[in-house]
């Protein structure tokens, strides 16, 4: 039971954008994917989601994602996109419930009238299910779609199997103390038996939040292990191209914050 | 208060929840309904003729064998008020529901079938079969189809522009606003052109046959119209609910719609036939009346919320009043003779259709 990826290619037209990526994302730990602008994080996302067409083969608990029907698909991953706009007045009630579309949100029967309200309180926005989605700031809307996604899969296991979180960049328009915030339902989730798979731009947040990092380097996958083992000065350098030391304070003591010394 | 802090309990007949307009949406359509009988009761009694709706309730009331119509009153309830009335209502609730699925489709507010082309598609084919009817190519295949030749000339003229203006205007599953107005244009544009070729062609009698569809008119409804379109566009009617579900999951994208289990492809292939059915039999029957499309939606989702399984119930309830009193008004305002109806949804639409761009231009950043 887990994601699986065997030997993943992703050509666009015919540039090649990703090639021979190979990992795995079981279940009960966050799996985080670095690396830089354009190394093919969105496009590996996007193949596990099953948006785009690839070459090799992704499996989830152990199925084909090729061979499964989008509802068949609904039930065992639920995907948050980097961001989403709308062009109608929808409520933020009406949005988070369309988490519910699938019908196997895995919620009781008693608990489903009120799921997008506890959805909502789970990423810090209880009482703004009446307001209007487009009125809401890009963190705010972000966090909306959060509560939507956490609604498809509101049970981590369903029917003694694990379900998947694969979040594009998750906190990427939010303040630290929200960014936490959604780290913790992330790390919540791996840990009541689901699994996660994120995109993750910061790279202290990874460390901290991160089981398993993923470095993805010009189309391929680089890297793969824990925090410790990733994140290491050479190969941060060699990746990000720029010479970076992990674990220490800048050199020439201009002031910076640090996300891992603030608490919830 | 403060924006965004817990409001209080939600109190009334329908806010069950906050940010839940079911309740809304339920009895709005129910008042809808009641709109529609009223609209279509003043309009069973006014007309011409003085007989009024009392009138034909009294006779109705009575019973057969009762003579409370005289013959000339019965034949003006019967051939020229009642289909007058149905053709109007079927091509109101018609032309607000694909408006409707077809802003769904697109993802936004401004798609609809006369802007956009399709009825100029449509509406292309029809001319097609006046004009062409007769030659030895499309002859028999025209007197097979009867008077369902026109609807179904129509109907394929409209997919095409549909397919067509989709294919243009989304990539990866995004629709871009500006392209697909301007898209529209294009094919409306290439539409027109190929009619004036075939209006160029057309003898005498098919141009008199031409003008008389063109005018966008409910005044030459008769039964036999009705059932040339209104079984294409009760079809379309019937299968735009199903639609519901998941023109809602495609507002997010048609990513995020694939990732909530919607068959996305299906959605939109269902889509696109349902509009160019309801759109083409409106346009062979009725020729070109605008903007109904428009105005109903966006009006109701200002009261009910965007929700699918609502708007488009209430959309054909709305559209279907609306247009009864566009032909009451067109009857009225230059009365004994009639506007055609499509000058008077023009009016009234056209200023609509500029009100929301004002208000939503950042929409298309143009």
């Amino acid at each position: 039971m887990a994601i699986e990826v065997q030997d993943l290619g992703v050509f666009i037209g015919r540039k090649k954008i990703l090639s021979g990526v190979e990992l795995t994302a079981p279940p009960g730990i966050v799996t985080a994917i670095v690396g830089p602008n354009g190394s093919g994080k969105t496009t590996l996302l996007k193949a596990l989601s099953g948006d785009i067409a690839y070459t090799g083969e992704v499996r989830i608990n152990g199925m084909a994602l090729s061979s499964l029907k989008p509802w068949q698909a609904a039930v065992h991953r639920a995907v948050l996109p980097q961001s989403t706009t709308l062009s109608f007045p929808y409520t933020v009630r009406e949005i988070v419930k369309l988490g519910l579309l699938s019908g196997r949100s895995g919620a009781r029967p008693e608990e489903l009238a009120t799921l997008p309200e506890r959805a909502l309180a789970r990423v810090d926005l209880a009482g703004f299910a009446g307001r209007f989605y487009q009125e809401l700031s890009g963190g705010e809307q972000q966090r909306v779609q959060l509560a939507r996604v956490l609604c498809q899969v509101w049970s981590p296991v369903l029917d003694g199997r694990p379900r998947y979180l694969l979040l594009d960049e998750p906190v990427s328009s939010l303040d630290i103390k929200h960014q936490l915030a959604i780290m913790e339902i992330a790390a919540g989730f791996a840990a009541d038996g689901g699994g996660v798979i994120a995109i993750l731009h910061d790279l202290n947040l990874t460390a901290r939040y991160a089981d398993r990092i993923a470095m993805m380097h010009r189309g391929r996958l680089v890297a793969c292990g824990t925090p410790g083992d990733v994140l290491t000065d050479e190969m941060v350098s060699d990746v990000f191209e720029c010479r970076i030391r992990v674990g220490a304070p800048p050199p020439n003591g201009t002031p910076f914050v640090l996300p891992q010394s603030a608490e919830l | 208060m403060l924006q965004g802090q817990a409001r209080p309990a939600p109190v009334g007949l329908w806010s069950r929840a906050e940010g839940d307009r079911t309740g809304r949406a339920r009895l709005c359509i129910a008042a809808l309904a009641v709109l529609y009988a009223l609209v279509f009761a003043l309009s069973l009694g006014s007309g011409a003729s003085d007989m009024s709706f009392w009138d034909v309730m009294r006779a109705w009331l009575a019973g057969e064998g009762d003579n409370a119509l005289s013959a000339r009153d019965s034949i003006i309830l019967y051939d020229i008020r009642l289909p007058r009335i149905l053709l109007g209502s079927l091509i109101g609730a018609s032309l607000a529901v694909s408006g409707a699925v077809m802003q769904g489709l697109f993802r936004n507010p401004l798609a609809d079938p006369g802007i956009v082309g399709v009825a100029s598609g449509a509406g292309l084919g029809a001319i097609a079969v006046i004009v062409l009817g007769g030659t030895a190519g499309l002859g028999p295949l025209i007197g097979l189809l009867g008077i369902y030749a026109l609807p179904f000339a129509a109907f394929f003229g409209g997919l095409a522009t549909t397919l067509i203006l989709y294919r243009v205007a989304t990539r990866r599953g995004q629709t871009s606003i500006a392209t697909m107005l301007l898209a529209g244009i294009a094919l409306g544009a290439m539409a027109g052109a190929f009619s004036g070729v075939l209006v160029y062609l057309a003898d005498d009698q098919q141009l008199r046959d031409l003008t008389f569809w063109g005018l966008g008119s409910l005044a030459g409804a008769t039964w036999s119209k009705i059932w040339a379109a209104g079984p294409i566009i009760v079809a379309a009617l019937c299968a735009a609910p199903l639609l519901a579900r998941g023109l809602d999951a495609m507002v997010l994208g048609e990513a995020t719609a694939n990732h909530l289990g919607i068959r996305v492809q299906r959605i939109k292939n269902a889509a696109i036939v349902a509009v160019a059915a309801a759109t083409g039999a409106s346009v062979a029957v009725a020729g070109g009346i605008g903007f109904v499309g428009i105005v109903v939606p966006h009006l109701l989702r200002l009261t009910i919320g965007p929700e699918h399984r609502y708007l488009l119930p209430a959309s054909a309830l709305l559209g279907a009043s609306l247009l009864l009193v566009a032909d009451a008004v067109s009857r009225m305002v230059v009365a004994p003779a009639e506007l055609p109806i499509g000058i008077v949804t023009a009016a009234i639409g056209a200023p609509f259709f500029l009100w929301i761009l004002l208000r939503r231009r950042g929409l298309l950043d143009l």
